[in-house]
């Protein structure tokens, strides 16, 4: 079994290998079909049913979000603003003008830079976590309802009242800083330029660790109990079983979770804009999503927005990819 | 590859229906001479939503043809995102009573506002009710996109007890000056009566200037606006001021660098604070309190310190189909009566021309006594400018002044220097 | 949910030959009561904070001596129709479910085991989807829900983008990944329709995934405050978190406590979920995967 899949069909899974090719013919020929079934997978590939099945979720996309990132890449090259229905507004168009604009903002490097530091401490500290919680749950004789449970509850609690508490443990005479004592740091962690962003990495890995471990419990019963066995009689401890049989048995779902982390910790908003005030301090954790609604939505310029946004879905989707490539890679 | 080129024709037939939606279609303008049923949205603070459904009832009882329903909305910073997007899909309400002047510039821009001059007797009304300070509400091009509605202006309020156990005297402070805020606050911090002298936000977001420079910048200017005549002046010597003593301000520690989770007036954790005429109702009974105008560089006459104005507006989208109801309520519901039962009840200050003397007899009485000294100050209030890029200059503005004034890290006088310059730039881009 | 049942097994560690088993019998309860610690530490904090009528934010406030109060629940159950915006939650979120396990079932199932025409390119949209920031669609997709689709005031309008989560279809194709395609192939071979090979063999295989996604599904619109609020505003049609945002904000700037009453409000907001997640939370366990696969 393959561990992730490329985007294209082909090479999904080892009985596909002639699915790509097939499409392609039927596609290349153009002829009418001419009998039934042939036809049918002639025009739609080897499992036409597969259309039929796909394409309510097809229709979803295209009317929910194709229609509003096709809308926002028009209005990227265009002097663009929403006016009330009815009124006449002149939008020329303006080549990269507005990626220009964004481009040469101190205030947007300064935003991905952020996402960087996001990323490289948030994604391994998700994934390293996550496994060990699921791994320790998972051989755990009794509690288990409690504890997963526990580890659920920040996943469920809206950000916005964790966000509450967190402003309480991590305050410049927060419970953390107390427990500290001279160790705290000065200034304290929301406050101090190299820690904000470090510490909201730490508080969404919190918050989001409960979801990645149930990825990885309901990951950890497709492991073969043989291969525990197996390890076990050439001697391995548990420490070895966990890298040599349960690290790679879970690697689908490892690619999963750092994409998702990835995915989400690249879509950040919500936490630097209540937990530092809206990015602060000056802007060391201020995030492109941050910026592109205070462009967009607060000072009502969705054109420079929306090239910002692209710009991010472009680098955020060149990510994703390279992340599939190197997890693949390694298989 | 066809399959590519079959997504693509999809892509550009939503791409149509993108562009067609968004350009043209929808329901045209509204009627200004149309009457009927309207809807009108009130800000959820629980006061003014009692006033506001007091107004209602009592209108309706009088127009059965032309019923008005209320809704709220939030009070807060999202109203203006819900009232863009409102404008944009055509779904607004006949009136917004919760109308921020900052964003008005961006409304109109969107074309989704009615001159309220252009209605019948209009220009004399909002002129005649708001006296000379209505001239900080007309927009650009001349019209009234918003009348006037109320305001609360910003005052320093400190705590008698922490003051006397400071060892300052409570029924006369010494907070007219920079200097003086500065050897209270000083007092108040070495002598352990509160952890901070005054804990305003340092956080990010474009208006929380309103409430640490803009007070001080409008008294240290003797009233100005932040932008003088297409002028900018981030970097005048009025603002400079103002910038100087904030910054001291965090570099000895008086004031927090860090937001505060909660109140920390009310919770002992300041001793002053920067707050309009609600602030008698939240703190009237927990705290012994006192309000003085905000501080100037030489220490003005109370009765001459200017101060921001914290004003909410209302406003009429074009969107509405019976703005002449909406005209007439608007009216009915910013009368002197209307204007009283607001004051009584909410506390805020209606924008009339001299709200001390019109409503003198309540502000004698036991329940407007606190309310006082708010009033005299509503005669002497600055409103943001009206000019386009409204929002956006004043998020350079709050990003210039954390990084100098609160955080320290590069010096005042640049930073507000390079903040001017584009807020120039904003100021005049077509 | 399956007429085909599957071998329910839990993996006991007790069923496993160990070694070392002196030192996991500590190590393994030490990770997860840390862990344990770590999660409910500050949720503690939120309750607690919840109870107190004076916001008490020192260390010993921690281990509260007496002072608390419900008076901040009261009042949320005052100013609110509690049962009317769970409806209204209930409905938002039950459409994203039901829409989700249905729509998304069938998409996850025809992307990893079917080969069609645009199989390809739909993958490449749920990356895509997935990669974009709400904050981009929200103004676009709100003035087409509102203006060309005419759904403002309307659960349909409330529940169109979280209708089918485009995470869960990503999860569901995962998982029907790691079936051997072999299965599918003798379930055919058989004679068994497409629907009846995912219905009979395939689903029952991934319930883990099904119940996974269910949560994942549920945490979105029950938490979502922008979108309802922009689409309703009708007061009857507001969700739970609508309702509460409006009330802490509202009580925020009108109380010298807001600590509590925002704090009350989260776990009101939580408790429902915490709720449904503690009485389905049992069908998380091992469907134990590798003995359906045996047969």
């Amino acid at each position: 079994m393959s561990a992730l899949t490329p985007a294209r069909p082909g090479s999904a899974s080892s009985s596909s290998a002639s699915g790509r090719g097939s499409t392609t013919t039927s596609a290349s020929d153009g002829r009418p079909p001419r009998r039934g079934l042939t036809g049918l997978q002639r025009a739609f590939g080897r499992h036409p049913i597969g259309v039929l099945l796909a394409l309510p979720y097809a229709v979803f996309l295209a009317a929910v979000f194709a229609y509003p990132v096709v809308l926002a890449a028009w209005m990227s090259v265009h002097d663009w603003f929403f006016s009330a229905p009815g009124v006449e507004v002149d939008h020329p168009f303006v080549g990269f003008e507005n990626y220009r604009q964004v481009l040469t903002d101190p205030q947007v490097h300064q935003a991905f830079l952020n996402i960087a530091v996001f990323l490289v401490i948030n994604v391994p500290l998700t994934v390293a976590l996550a496994l060990v919680l699921a791994v320790a749950l998972n051989r755990a004789a009794r509690g288990r309802t409690f504890f997963r449970v526990a580890f659920y509850v920040p996943y469920v609690t809206a950000s916005v009242a964790l966000v509450g508490v967190w402003l309480f443990l991590l305050g410049g005479d927060g419970v953390v800083n107390s427990l500290l004592g001279p160790l705290a740091p000065d200034p304290s962690w929301l406050v101090n330029s190299s820690l904000a962003m470090p510490s909201i990495a730490g508080f969404v890995a919190w918050k989001q660790l409960g979801f990645f471990v149930l990825l990885y419990l309901a990951a950890l019963q497709n492991v073969s109990k043989d291969l525990y066995e197996a390890a076990s009689m050439d001697g391995a401890g548990r420490v070895r079983q966990f890298f040599t049989v349960t690290v790679p048995g879970v690697r689908t779902t490892t690619a999963l979770v750092v994409i998702l982390a990835t995915i989400t910790g690249a879509n950040l908003f919500t936490e630097p804009y209540l937990l530092t005030g809206g990015g602060g301090p000056d802007g060391a954790s201020t995030s492109p999503v941050l910026l592109m609604y205070q462009l967009g939505i607060e000072q009502g310029n969705p054109d420079t927005a929306s090239a910002l946004g692209i710009v991010l879905v472009v680098l955020v989707g060149l990510l994703v990819l390279l992340n599939r490539r190197l997890l693949r890679s390694e298989s | 590859m066809r399959t590519s080129a079959r997504w693509g024709a999809v892509a550009a037939a939503v791409l149509l229906t993108a562009t067609t939606a968004a350009c043209g279609g929808g329901q045209g303008p509204g009627n200004p001479q149309g009457r009927g049923p309207i809807t009108i949205w009130l800000s959820n603070n629980e006061q003014e939503v009692a006033w506001g459904e007091e107004q209602v009832k009592a209108w309706n009882a009088a127009h059965p043809d032309q019923r008005v329903t209320a809704q709220q909305i939030p009070a807060g910073k999202s109203s203006e995102e819900v009232i863009g997007a409102a404008i944009a899909a055509g779904t607004t309400p006949c009136l917004i009573y919760n109308t921020s002047p900052a964003a008005v510039p961006q409304f109109v821009k969107q074309g989704g506002l009615v001159p309220l001059d252009t209605m019948p007797g209009g220009e004399d009304y909002i002129t005649q009710r708001t006296g000379q300070a209505a001239e900080q509400y007309r927009s650009p091009d001349g019209h009234f996109y918003q009348l006037p509605w109320k305001s609360n202006p910003v005052m320093v309020i400190y705590n008698k007890t922490l003051f006397a156990k400071a060892g300052l005297d409570p029924e006369d402070p010494q907070l007219s000056t920079y200097d003086d805020v500065l050897a209270a606050s000083e007092k108040i911090v070495s002598s352990g009566a509160a952890p901070s002298a005054i804990w305003p936000s340092p956080a990010s977001q474009f208006f929380q200037s309103w409430f640490d420079m803009y007070p001080l910048y409008a008294a240290a200017s003797g009233g100005q606006q932040l932008v003088v005549d297409g002028e900018a002046q981030v970097d005048s010597q009025a603002a400079l001021d103002a910038a100087g003593f904030w910054r001291q301000m965090y570099a000895k520690d008086l004031s927090p660098k860090e937001a505060y989770t909660g109140d920390a007036f009310a919770d002992g954790k300041a001793a002053m604070a920067m707050v309009g005429p609600w602030a008698v109702s939240v703190y009237g009974k927990d705290v012994d309190w006192g309000v003085v105008p905000v501080p100037t560089p030489n220490g003005e006459p109370a009765d001459q310190v200017h101060t921001f104005s914290d004003a909410k507006n209302v406003s009429l989208p074009v969107a509405c189909q019976d703005q002449a109801t909406a005209w007439d309520f608007l009216q009915f519901t910013t009368s002197a009566d209307a204007d009283r039962a607001l004051l009584t009840e909410t506390g805020q200050m209606p924008m009339r021309a001299d709200v001390a003397r019109t409503y003198a007899d309540w502000f004698a009485s036991p329940d407007g006594a606190p309310y006082a000294p708010f009033a005299q100050q509503a005669a002497r209030t600055v409103e943001v400018p009206n000019v386009k890029n409204s929002v956006e200059i004043w998020q350079d503005v709050r990003n210039a002044w954390t990084g100098s004034v609160i955080f320290g890290k590069e010096p005042v006088d640049s930073a507000l220097r390079d903040a001017n310059g584009e807020v120039q730039h904003l100021l005049e881009v077509p | 949910m399956s007429t085909t049942t599957t071998a329910v097994r839990e993996q006991r560690p007790d069923q496993q030959p160990t070694k070392r088993g002196g030192a996991s019998r500590w190590v393994v309860p030490a990770v997860l009561t840390l862990g344990a610690l770590a999660f409910l530490l500050p949720f503690y904090l939120m309750v607690i904070g919840s109870l107190q009528a004076e916001p008490d934010t020192s260390i010993s406030g921690l281990v509260p001596s007496g002072g608390l109060t419900g008076a901040n629940y009261a009042n949320i159950d005052g100013s609110i129709d509690l049962w009317r915006t769970l409806l209204n939650s209930g409905v938002i979120t039950g459409g994203a479910i039901v829409g989700t396990l249905v729509f998304g079932v069938l998409a996850g199932y025809a992307l990893a085991v079917l080969h069609f025409r645009g199989r390809g390119t739909l993958f490449a949209m749920v990356l895509l989807v997935q990669v974009i920031p709400f904050q981009l669609l929200t103004i676009p997709l709100y003035v087409l829900t509102v203006r060309t689709y005419g759904l403002a005031d309307s659960y349909l309008g409330m529940v169109l983008p979280f209708l089918v989560n485009t995470t869960a279809v990503f999860v569901f194709r995962q998982f029907f990944l790691q079936l051997p395609p072999d299965l599918f192939s003798a379930a055919r071979i058989d004679g068994a329709s497409e629907l009846r090979v995912l219905w009979s063999v395939a689903l029952p295989l991934v319930r883990p995934a099904l119940l996974t996604v269910v949560l994942l599904t549920f945490i979105g619109p029950w938490n979502e405050f922008l979108w309802p609020f922009l689409v309703t505003k009708e007061a009857s049609m507001q969700p739970l978190a609508v309702a509460l945002a409006n009330y802490t904000a509202n009580v925020a700037a009108t109380t010298s406590n807001p600590y509590g009453a925002v704090l009350a409000g989260s776990v009101v907001l939580a408790a429902p979920a915490v709720g449904l997640f503690l009485v389905f939370q049992r069908h998380f366990t091992a469907t134990n995967l590798s003995a359906g696969v045996k047969g």
